[in-house]
């Protein structure tokens, strides 16, 4: 009765437009009154400032910071001239640079709506100006910059780590090849567009020209060398990697000349606003968690699902839609913070492992980014675009089918996630 | 936020905001100096104590003066889509109402903040014994109090724009993605 009541009020304050945590915080709060009377309050200070200071979490600033560092910075321009001297020769070459740079760009950067916005205003209007319709070029951008949060570095993979404590370094190893073949996927639809709409080709390949964009991006690439090489090599932690990250992206602008104080005091502003607003969600959610806690709520919801099916298959297909609905209308952030930390005594008791249930949910969370009303990443690109958000969906169904597919594939075949982090760490 | 209709409550938002962005940027840089030396570090086979206690205490820090700066300019996640959905009176009642349970648990937060303040008199960090801990919890009663006067003073424009049907996601997106052609216009 008393839970019920709880997740009704938090429903209705998300409903009234209450920033989700402080919806959360105060759901705690109402928690802590009804079971331990209001002498119980000083919680709130101290839970507040514990959630906040989690350490794991200081790598989502940095990785925020690089990431903007770099598009501040002018790397974005090299990637697109390097990715198009690769694969623009192809039909429908624009849209296959797209997905291409997409990739790269999720290699630096942790958030796919600052990645779409800083990608889409350079390579939308010039699709446009190509031939492509604003609908096809809005859903490419859309589809495969939300691909991107599965490969490393990630910061709703960050989040989910912190969540379920597992490790933030496997998971991004496991977003390698599920993001490998998202990608493939979107080119090949993209491809079938191409042919079916005739979209243009880019220049023809040139060894030369091929040399001198990757000569030009060469800076560049340290970046993921610096944060995949370093990772996966066990040479730093996820935090470190982070750190590292920021002083390469301020090396490598100011190499290329474009970094100018303007665009860094913007680069350090919004990077300093991204965290704050996650991470007060987070110490909402060790207030919230204190509540859940102590009601056993987690345990009762593992329990009773269990009584329906022990089968893996089957709890994944239940959290697959599950997921995929609260998409609709949450924040992959949000998302992350209000459930997994009910979900995961299920996951451990049904013996799944955390990390591949990680990729699982963040894959998840990638194609809630593409289903209005709460689309972060699609309304992005329909603004870039100028394009009306339910045309641009008519379109995107297909990209959207691809990561449903991944998702899929993911899911019930746990090794194609998971071989990369068995050859690694176990 | 800003609104035409407010302007000097728009010149005294603009004021609190570069407060705010000041004090956050610097806690950035903080916390990259700091992050950045003790990798560097700890890869030459040195590695300081305070590290891990200090680096936290500044995400907290970033935390809670980021997230003032945030609700001044409404950036904090949210799901308006109901809200929007509903005839004007109800979402005029249904938005006080929302701010008004904003500010109750911001106010329930400075207070607890205090009391604990109170209790931690005399205490220091684990590793810098000469910092006490007052000064770094500091951050919970003046963080929520920073809050409170940032979701007041963004309130009248935050009222305008919902009661005209205009989304605060949407018209964040579009701020960004106008930035971002600017960038470009600049590079060009």
């Amino acid at each position: 009765m008393l839970i019920g009541a709880i997740f009704i009020a938090m429903l209705v304050m998300i409903c009234i437009n209450i920033p989700i945590a402080v919806a959360l915080a105060m759901c705690g709060v109402l928690g802590l009154l009804m079971t331990e009377g209001s002498g119980s309050l000083v919680t709130i200070a101290l839970d507040m400032y514990d959630g906040s200071t989690k350490f794991s979490l200081i790598a989502i600033p940095m990785f925020v910071l690089a990431g903007a560092i770099m598009n501040a910075g002018g790397i974005t321009d090299r990637l697109i001239n390097f990715v198009s001297s690769i694969i623009g020769f192809i039909r429908g070459g624009l849209a296959m640079v797209n997905i291409g740079v997409s990739l790269f760009f999720a290699e630096i950067s942790g958030s796919a709506v600052a990645d779409v916005a800083a990608m889409g205003s350079i390579l939308i209007p010039q699709m446009k100006k190509r031939g492509y319709s604003k609908e096809f070029s809005a859903a490419v951008t859309s589809s495969s910059a939300s691909l991107a949060i599965i490969i490393p570095p990630s910061i709703p993979m960050i989040l989910y780590a912190a969540s379920a404590n597992t490790s933030v370094e496997q998971l991004f190893v496991a977003g390698l090849v599920p993001g490998l073949l998202g990608a493939a996927g979107l080119m090949a639809v993209a491809y079938f567009f191409a042919k079916r709409y005739n979209f243009p080709t880019e220049a023809a390949f040139n060894l030369p020209r091929l040399r001198e964009t990757f000569i030009d991006a060469l800076p560049a690439f340290t970046l993921p060398v610096i944060i995949l090489g370093g990772i996966f090599g066990g040479y730093v932690t996820a935090t470190e990697a982070a750190g590292l990250a920021v002083l390469a992206a301020l090396v490598v602008s100011a190499w290329y000349g474009n970094l100018n104080l303007r665009h860094l005091r913007r680069a350090m502003l919004d990077g300093g606003i991204q965290t704050a607003v996650v991470m007060l969600l987070v110490a909402a959610s060790v207030l919230m968690g204190g509540f859940l806690t102590r009601a056993q709520i987690p345990q009762q919801l593992a329990e009773s699902i269990l009584s329906i099916t022990t089968q893996q298959w089957a709890i994944l297909l239940i959290l697959n839609f599950f997921f995929l609905i609260i998409g609709f209308f949450l924040h992959s952030a949000a998302a992350i913070i209000l459930v997994i930390p009910i979900v995961i005594p299920l996951i451990t008791a049904a013996g799944i492992d955390p990390v591949h249930f990680g990729l699982v949910v963040t894959l998840n969370l990638a194609i809630g980014q593409q289903t209005p009303p709460v689309a972060s990443v699609l309304i992005t690109a329909c603004s870039v675009a100028r394009a009306n958000i339910w045309a641009v969906s008519k379109v995107n169904i297909w990209f959207v089918g691809v990561l449903l597919a991944v998702l899929m594939l993911c899911t019930y075949l746990p090794a194609i996630p998971m071989f990369l982090v068995e050859y690694f760490y176990r | 936020m800003e609104h035409a209709s407010y302007p000097v409550l728009s010149r005294i938002n603009r004021l609190i905001s570069q407060i705010l962005e000041w004090i956050t940027i610097g806690l950035m840089i903080l916390l990259t100096v700091t992050v950045s030396f003790a990798v560097i570090a700890r890869l030459m086979g040195e590695s300081f104590s305070w590290y891990d206690e200090v680096a936290a205490i500044m995400l907290a820090w970033i935390t809670y003066y980021g997230s003032a700066l945030a609700a001044l300019h409404r950036r904090h996640i949210g799901f308006d889509t109901v809200l929007l959905a509903m005839p004007p009176k109800l979402r005029i009642a249904a938005l006080l109402a929302g701010e008004l349970i904003v500010l109750t648990f911001f106010f329930l937060m400075a207070r607890a903040g205090l009391q604990v303040l109170e209790v931690l008199a005399g205490d220091t960090l684990v590793s810098l014994t000469w910092v006490p801990i007052q000064f770094t919890q500091s951050v919970i009663p003046i963080g929520a109090l920073l809050f409170m006067l940032a979701q007041i003073l963004s309130l009248p424009a935050y009222l305008k724009l919902t009661s005209a049907g205009i989304s605060l996601e949407h018209a964040e997106i579009e701020e960004e993605v106008e930035t971002e052609l600017e960038k470009n216009k600049d590079r060009a």
